[in-house]
């Protein structure tokens, strides 16, 4: 049986439940793809028809929009813990975890094209513009993307292609994730070795996750059952119509942290740079890493400072959902700003400054 | 694959003693040890947590009041209208 630290805490449930919430994704999404149409003409009326004809097709699709929220809160919350306790000194469990983020992100990106309401439309279009920044090839490759002038029944049918095949491709990295892991084993709140205080992952885990997995089905629930549009936007009520664009163009809330970002820099291509940068600086946090303890659970200047950058993640995630207005310029901009500054200055320096703080336990002998 | 039992760490003179689970309480001590665990733990955090979040809320609030305002005129500015 395998192995695991008698000391990991609730954090360590997020692993089991994004495995869980990928396969109810996989199972709604693979029973709405049954009824869905992917022709611009048909796939506003056939999402329609599952939600009002189809045997609990409502059921289907509430769980399907609530469960890729549900996975994107618990994926931030498996993240945070990779911060606070350090788990990205697992170097390739790490690195294959933010290529399956990047992957999640793609997914839901294109599954919310798929119902092609206005905010479907005009999400789609605000964001595949973006690539026309890139040097050169920018004006080629959108078309090229889009498989005509502009966002249509071509973007449609192949986005509704790539939403069916990615979390195959997410599955396979899930794998690939927990093969690197079980190499070395989990990584515990004390930073310590655990090899001498480790008991069966069944049936203390086992039981620990399923105790997870129902809190996790209750809020699935509560979401899908009572609030279904909760998280929603009212515009994608509304069929696609390329000839009104809405007042107000945003994505889901999971992806307001980097609208934000995009939006802070006045420049496209600065934008869009700082964007990717947003998450593609996960990939430098075992070389950012500088403290001698491993976890924050003993260095309190880092804890602050994980704490601030928690908080500016969630002061992002409001300004992405707020018109370009003063203050939320300003507030936007400074909180763009800190979250680079936090990651990449702050907490290297926190950790150099606790190492000084620590006292030695031992003298060289002479 | 990996440290496998049986083959975790090598350690000296350690003499563990267990009880039967059948000759135990399941939740001894739950509230009278746990409630003040949990007291101890919230007081060890919440100066890190807590400060910052008022701050953020703080911020929050004010600059929806702050957004209110800038989008309307100033009434001081017609107080000696006719």
């Amino acid at each position: 049986d395998l192995p695991t630290p008698s000391n990991i805490s609730a954090w360590w449930n997020f692993g089991s439940l994004l495995g869980l919430t990928l396969l109810i994704q996989i199972l709604t999404g693979f029973f709405l793809m049954m009824h869905f149409s992917s022709s611009d003409t048909l796939a506003f009326s056939s999402v329609s028809y599952t939600s009002r004809e189809v045997w609990f097709g409502w059921l289907i699709r509430n769980l399907h929009t609530n469960g890729a929220s549900l996975f994107f809160m618990f994926i931030f919350l498996h993240i945070g813990r990779g911060l606070y306790y350090t788990s990205y000194l697992h170097e390739s469990t790490w690195n294959i975890g933010v290529i399956m983020l990047l992957l999640l992100m793609a997914t839901a990106f294109m599954g919310y094209v798929l119902p092609w309401g206005q905010m479907s439309f005009w999400g789609a279009t605000v964001i595949t513009n973006l690539l026309s920044a890139t040097p050169y090839v920018g004006s080629t490759v959108v078309p090229w993307i889009w498989g005509g002038p502009s966002v249509d029944n071509a973007t449609l049918t192949r986005f509704t292609a790539l939403h069916f095949l990615l979390p195959f491709a997410l599955l396979a990295s899930l794998i690939t994730h927990l093969i690197f892991l079980h190499e070395r084993g989990s990584f515990n709140p004390l930073g310590i070795s655990p090899n001498a205080d480790k008991i069966p992952f069944h049936p203390y885990f086992t039981m620990k996750d399923a105790l997870g997995a129902a809190l996790a089905a209750s809020s699935l629930l509560i979401l899908a059952l009572y609030l279904p549009a909760l998280l929603g936007d009212p515009e994608n009520f509304t069929p696609a119509n390329s000839m009104i664009t809405p007042t107000h163009i945003k994505p889901e809330w999971y992806f307001l942290f980097a609208y934000a970002i995009l939006r802070s820099i006045p420049n496209k291509l600065g934008g869009v740079l700082a964007m990717f940068s947003s998450i593609l600086v996960l990939f430098l946090m075992p070389a950012l890493h500088t403290a001698k303890q491993q976890p924050m659970s003993m260095r309190p200047m880092s804890q602050l400072l994980f704490w601030a950058l928690t908080l500016d993640f969630l002061l992002l995630t409001w300004i992405g959902g707020q018109p370009v207005n003063p203050p939320y310029i300003l507030i936007g901009q400074t909180a763009s700003l800190f979250y680079f500054i936090i990651i990449l200055i702050l907490m290297p320096m926190a950790g150099l400054l606790e190492n000084k703080m620590v006292e030695p336990t031992y003298v060289t002998p002479k | 694959m990996g440290p496998e039992f049986g083959r975790l760490a090598y350690v000296r003179h350690i003499i563990t003693y267990s009880l039967s689970p059948f000759e135990q309480r399941p939740f001894a001590k739950y509230f009278s040890v746990g409630l003040p665990n949990l007291w101890r733990r919230f007081r060890g955090q919440v100066l890190r947590v807590g400060p910052l979040f008022m701050a953020g809320y703080a911020l929050y609030l004010w600059a929806i009041e702050e957004e209110q305002r800038l989008k309307r005129k100033n009434p001081a500015d017609y107080v000696n209208d006719e």
